[in-house]
């Protein structure tokens, strides 16, 4: 019994410390954005209380830089983006996985390599073409290169191909072509895998940095990430801006897996649960 | 998401740069528009991380310029402070680069390898202002190995050395006598750590590539092919940060510290002394109140009379377009009265000749600011900006790491920047 409770204390004294790791920066600059100007910010050990509460530094924010433009900017990309994964991803992989045509092998090959591929060693001929393009500056050009992103293909493909084939084999006899059977049968059938992707792509596109600052020049078209790095001041540092920027540009993200985890976690054991 | 470093991206950098040079000398044309002759024509300004404190400042500037010049259209680009060098090296390859560029000398050279700087020195409408600004920032500007000056000298930057009165009491130290040299500041280090059981470091971060210059170590050879600073001195540099380090003088977590890191580390009141610029005392003020009411100002130590400083400059693009309106305008904003209409508004220094004499820099007004402005105007006079520009990030991260051994003990100090040396240069043939 005695060991029984202790098993179980250890268990969530674990589960105590790794909450801590993993939550504790986030909660410094939480607490950190509501500090007042005439307290200490870096105290050892660290304080989680300020003492002098104020939502003044978000205030501050919007005065230095138009932070619900540049939070428009970011809606737009990371919203265009979730559709054309959606969309991209999906038909993609219906194809791959139930699709019969030539250089199918090939054309997964090319998919997985491309998950090797690392952003910064293609950056500058990405931006190359934009320019050719004459899309340089715009936010398509932020969209584009991540419109259909590989690892999402993957995903759909790996989903569909857990669907029982029976299902499909009875549609084709009551004479339904591959487009009625990808949106009638296939698509209802993975909305778990579905969640995951647009969180994965809304993800993505918000938290881009690299790219969108490489892409745009005019501070007007800057996403919310490139723009909140306009409160690092030049000369002087605030924290405290920093800090409540890192929080306006979290939010969002908090309130969208709030809204999609139970689809979240149906998609991430879609494969396993399939009989 | 790790945001990547400048080194990530540098080979792929050069090679486009390479490419893309290729390709301009096939074109024949290096892009028109003469020096000469009247300004006209739209050109971009790019600055770096300026907008959100200093817009009205700036489109105030431009107004000026449009109504000398109404025949030119500026357009002003500002862009944030992380990855900066990234986005230069994207517009380099693309052939996107400003007409007017706001970088500093190391950001400047690798542009100005590639040929995409103007050099101020052998293009005549330019090099005529040249007797405007001090020679000391004209030649902080000038590149090793690329015969000339690619950048309109803008503001400078050094700083004192503060220091924590309350942790000088403490370890019985007079907090009104703070190290005039390096030999008192190690002396006063030893005692310190001493006194508080080693609770108490004096410096915070290990010797950066600065601190080699300000000691009196020669770094590069002349023509900035060869690193030299394994040479004795060096080595004694590191010889007294060893000690320092065993002693606790110097603070544990030194090895593996930033800049920003040792920052912090003064703000918490961890460490006693750290070298910083004039902008820092409204950090303090703003961030460690407490630590503000006991703050000490001093000269920062050198042992050759040559303080650092940093410089910021105006490049022009060598395939611009309209490269008369394009000098006209990098000028315009250098020039000695916006020069020192910007320093007025945060403490920057100008880098025009003459401006230093004002009262403004030579009379201290009483106030905290006044006496740091003061004090680091003085020591501009002389100054260098000691960090040689062809040292990449990743060569510096080479002599952070062999620093590190050496003070842990896995090497001798020599046997440390010997190895720093030698395979900084080989990076150095590389490239």
């Amino acid at each position: 019994m005695v060991m029984r409770v202790m098993r179980k204390a250890l268990r969530y004294l674990l589960l105590l410390a790794v909450l801590a790791l993993t939550i504790g920066p986030f909660l410094w600059q939480l607490s950190t954005s509501f500090k007042g100007t005439t307290e200490d910010i870096y105290t050892s050990p660290p304080r989680l209380l300020p003492r002098h509460p104020t939502l003044h530094n978000y205030t501050a924010v919007a005065d230095i830089i138009p932070v619900w433009h540049y939070a428009l900017n970011s809606l737009k990309v990371a919203l265009a983006s979730v559709v054309t994964n959606l969309a991209g991803a999906s038909m993609a992989g219906y194809a791959l996985a139930r699709l019969r045509f030539r250089g199918r092998r090939v054309a997964m090959l090319a998919f997985l390599l491309a998950l090797l591929v690392p952003l910064e060693s293609i950056v500058i001929a990405q931006f190359t073409m934009m320019r050719e393009l004459g899309i340089n500056n715009t936010l398509t050009a932020v969209v584009l290169p991540g419109a259909v992103g590989s690892l999402n293909v993957l995903l759909m493909r790996n989903a569909f191909a857990a669907l029982p084939m029976e299902v499909e084999e009875a549609a084709v006899i009551d004479g339904a072509n591959a487009w009625q059977r990808f949106a009638r049968i296939a698509l209802p059938s993975v909305r778990g895998t579905l969640a995951v992707v647009a969180i994965f792509a809304f993800m993505g596109a918000w938290d881009d940095f690299l790219w969108p600052l490489i892409v745009l020049s005019d501070s007007d078209h800057f996403t919310l990430t490139v723009g909140l790095n306009f409160l690092h001041g030049t000369f002087q540092q605030n924290p405290r801006l920093v800090a409540a920027g890192t929080v306006i540009a979290v939010a969002p993200l908090v309130v969208l897996f709030a809204c999609l985890q139970r689809y979240f976690f149906r998609g991430v054991g879609e494969g396993a649960v399939k009989s | 998401m790790p945001l990547p470093r400048r080194a990530t991206l540098l080979p792929a950098i050069l090679l486009a740069l390479t490419l893309t040079a290729a390709c301009g000398s096939g074109g024949g044309d290096d892009g028109g528009g003469s020096a000469e002759g009247r300004a006209t024509g739209g050109i971009s300004f790019q600055t770096w991380n300026l907008r959100a404190n200093f817009k009205e400042f700036f489109e105030g500037l431009i107004r000026d310029f449009r109504q000398r010049n109404p025949e030119v259209k500026v357009k002003w680009l500002d862009q944030p402070a992380d990855n900066y060098a990234d986005k230069l090296s994207a517009d380099a390859a693309a052939g996107t680069l400003p007409d007017v560029v706001n970088v500093s000398p190391d950001l400047a050279y690798p542009l100005a390898k590639a040929g995409l700087l103007m050099n101020l020195d052998q293009e005549p409408a330019a090099a005529r202002f040249k007797g405007e600004y001090t020679a000391e920032s004209w030649q902080g500007n000038t590149l090793p190995g690329l015969r000339g000056c690619y950048a309109f000298p803008w503001y400078l930057n050094t700083g004192p050395l503060f220091y924590n009165k309350r942790l000088f009491k403490e370890s019985g130290l007079d907090p009104q006598r703070p190290p005039r040299s390096y030999a008192e500041l190690f002396t006063m280090a030893d005692t310190m750590a001493r006194r508080s059981g080693g609770k108490v470091a004096t410096l915070g971060g290990i010797p950066s590539i600065e601190d080699f210059g300000r000691y009196g170590v020669p770094l590069m050879n002349a023509d900035a092919t060869a690193f030299t600073y394994n040479e004795a001195k060096g080595v004694e540099l590191v010889a007294r940060y060893q000690e320092l380090y065993r002693s606790g003088g110097l603070d544990p977590q030194a090895l593996t510290n930033t800049p920003d890191k040792v920052g912090q580390r003064f703000l918490e009141q961890k460490v006693a002394m750290n070298p910083g610029s004039a902008h820092d005392l409204a950090n303090f003020r703003k961030n460690a109140p407490s630590l503000y009411r006991n703050l000490g100002i001093t000269d920062a130590p050198n042992n050759n009379g040559k303080p650092n400083m940093y410089v910021m400059g105006l490049a022009v693009n060598a395939h611009s377009g309209h490269k008369a309106a394009a000098v006209a305008f990098a000028h315009f904003i250098t020039d000695r009265g916006n020069q020192e209409a910007f320093a007025h508004r945060v403490a920057v220094f100008p880098s025009t000749k003459g401006s230093l004499e004002d009262p403004y820099w030579t009379k201290d007004d009483g106030t905290d600011e006044g006496r740091v402005r003061v004090a680091s105007a003085r020591m501009l006079k002389g100054a260098v900006n000691y960090t040689p520009v062809v040292m990449s990030d990743e060569m510096k991260t080479i002599l952070r790491n062999e620093i590190a051994k050496a003070l842990q003990g896995e090497k001798s100090p020599r046997q440390a920047l010997d190895d720093a040396v030698e395979r900084s240069n080989k990076l150095l043939k590389r490239g």
